[in-house]
């Protein structure tokens, strides 16, 4: 019985593990087979033998024709080429032709110049003019050829100008001579050297940068004739070498600028230390005599500094601060110094004030320390801005000043001036204004003036 | 009887094992940990990206004046409006080194002014 389990559970197990086991290949083919199917094989290969050198046959037939139309392609490009050629050159001839029938019949045209935009060097002229009527209280009214003043410019490269600027002015000779005189006065000749963006060397007769007037007026730019009475306290130019330059504050247009300078500065017009000697331009470096010195020996310093507040266009305020000082008898025992203080406001591009306050101060051998102020405000206003319809009106620029002067030696003048500008063109301007003085001083009276300024 | 039963089944069960080893199985790939933290992120990372995107926001330049502007900003300050028509652009390249000087404008806003003046000078 135990032995029969057994058995039987061996073939059970059995028989699972050779269902378990991969299926084993039986072999059904005879040798006949076999070798009808090697010969067949082997026929095949023979066949696949030659179907391979045909194949490589018809591959270097197709190279062959393959460089074949190459040169056919070559011949051909050349061939459109010179087709091309000679088409061009009948139509250049076929040109020409007509070029020189229709030249023969009109007048030859002017050469078109380069583009100016890369001529490295400039010349050009700029400047104004200006034609007075004068007619001063006491005195005949008298038509005057007040001013030429042309200004030359020279760019020597893209860092390098040089600018001079003249004034040419007819001058009666009477009372003791006849006829006139032409006096031609150098206002300013310097070379400007831009070193970087925020430093320029300027060198030469200068136009000093005390208060703003002297540097940025000019007959058509001034809109009143005549200048602020305190300006007269105050050298316009000097020579000497200046640095200055403008530094952007932020991103909206604010900037400080600057100029530092010396210059030869006032002299003494006789070499004392009197007040009537005070000579405010005449040292020059170059004497009458022909000798080459400063009067006094030694150079006055300056500078300004400018801050500018743009707020948007044609709204802006700038405010500045400048001063200087130097020796000006020939012996060198006295000093002369000047502040100024201007400031401008814009507002709106109908709406202009300004004004500078100076004050100067030296000692002198006469009168001790002298101390000359005075200071000037003006507005000007465009009628543009009232928006009137009437013809002319939006032409019109009303202006004003007033001018406070003590001379520092009892003198004491306000002037009040009131006019307008008509303006014919952006540089075409006709002025007309009247000057009410009151002064101790009895030569100074009142006084009409018209003129007419062109800028160009 | 119930041994050999045993016996018997225990030794199907071999078989059966045998038989299925010998079939290939699939198995998928392990999760990388970055993975995981992919798709969990911090949530303070998010608050820093945008405080710092408000702080660019603020610091944003503001447009410069253009060269018609700084022209009416500087120029008409002392005299009357001149045409870019009336000069060549030559020409105005000299009288911009002139005005730079004599205004004491920035170096940057002359340039951007006579480009505008050149642009619009026609010659």
């Amino acid at each position: 019985m135990k032995t029969r389990s057994l058995i039987f559970g061996f073939a059970i197990a059995g028989c699972a593990i050779r269902l378990a086991m991969p299926p084993c290949a039986e072999a059904d083919v005879s040798q006949d087979e076999f070798n009808a199917l090697k010969e067949a094989v082997r026929q095949q290969g023979e066949a696949m033998q030659k179907l391979g050198q045909e194949v490589e046959k018809l591959r270097q037939t197709h190279m062959t024709d393959e460089q074949k139309h190459q040169k056919d392609m070559e011949e051909i490009r050349q061939l459109r080429e010179k087709l091309g050629e000679t088409q061009r050159t009948a139509a250049s001839a076929e040109q020409k032709a007509a070029d020189a029938a229709v030249a023969a019949q009109m007048p030859p045209v002017s050469r078109v110049p380069i583009d100016e935009a890369t001529v490295n060097h400039n010349f050009l002229i700029l400047g104004d003019a200006e034609f007075q009527y004068a007619k001063t209280d006491g005195q005949h009214g008298s038509f005057l050829l007040a001013d030429f003043a042309p200004i030359f410019l020279y760019r020597g490269g893209d860092n390098i100008l040089f600018e001079a600027g003249f004034d040419f002015i007819l001058q009666n000779n009477a009372p003791n001579s006849p006829g006139s005189t032409t006096t031609i006065n150098l206002s300013f000749a310097q070379l400007d050297y831009l070193f970087s963006d925020y430093v320029t060397l300027a060198a030469g007769n200068l136009l000093l940068p005390l208060g703003t007037y002297s540097e940025r007026s000019a007959g058509w730019l001034n809109k009143i004739p005549d200048n602020p009475l305190a300006r007269s306290f105050l050298p316009g130019n000097g020579v000497g070498a200046e640095l200055r330059g403008a530094v952007p504050v932020g991103e909206n247009g604010k900037l400080l600028n600057y100029s530092v300078y010396g210059v030869n500065g006032p002299s003494s017009a006789d070499g004392t230390g009197n007040a009537s000697a005070l000579d405010l331009g005449g040292n020059v470096g170059l004497r009458s005599d022909n000798a080459v010195a400063n009067l006094h020996g030694s150079p006055s310093g300056g500078a300004r500094v400018g801050w500018f507040f743009p707020y948007k266009p044609h709204y802006d305020f700038e405010l500045g601060l400048s001063g200087q000082s130097g020796e000006w008898d020939n012996a060198g025992r006295h000093v002369w110094s000047a502040g100024v203080v201007d400031a401008s406001l814009h507002l709106g591009p109908c709406f202009e004030a300004k004004g500078e306050y100076i004050r100067s101060w030296y000692g002198t051998d006469d009168h001790g320390n002298v101390r000359p102020d005075g200071w000037w405000a003006q507005v000007g206003y465009k009628l543009a801005g009232l928006n009137l319809e009437f013809p002319g009106v939006n032409n019109l620029e009303l202006v004003g000043r007033y001018d406070f002067l003590r001379d520092g030696l009892g003198t004491r003048t306000r002037r009040y001036t009131v006019g307008g500008v008509y303006y014919l063109t952006n540089t075409l301007l006709f002025e007309g204004d009247y000057e009410f003085l009151n002064s101790n001083d009895p030569s100074q009276q009142d006084q009409f003036i018209l003129q007419l300024s062109y800028g160009f | 009887m119930k041994s050999r039963l045993g016996v018997g089944l225990g030794l199907i069960l071999i078989s059966v094992a045998v038989y299925a080893a010998s079939i290939d199985s699939v198995t998928g790939d392990d999760i990388k940990p970055a993975d995981a933290k992919a798709a969990n992120p911090k949530p303070t990372d998010s608050k820093k990206a945008d405080a710092q995107e408000a702080k660019k926001a603020e610091k944003k330049p503001a447009r410069k004046p253009s060269g018609a502007e700084l022209y009416s900003m500087h120029c008409n300050r002392c005299h009357p409006e001149r045409y870019p028509t009336e000069r060549t652009a030559a020409q105005w390249k000299t009288i911009m080194l002139h005005m730079r000087v004599r205004a004491n404008l920035p170096a940057e806003d002359a340039r951007t002014i006579l480009k505008f003046l050149q642009e619009n000078s026609g010659r």
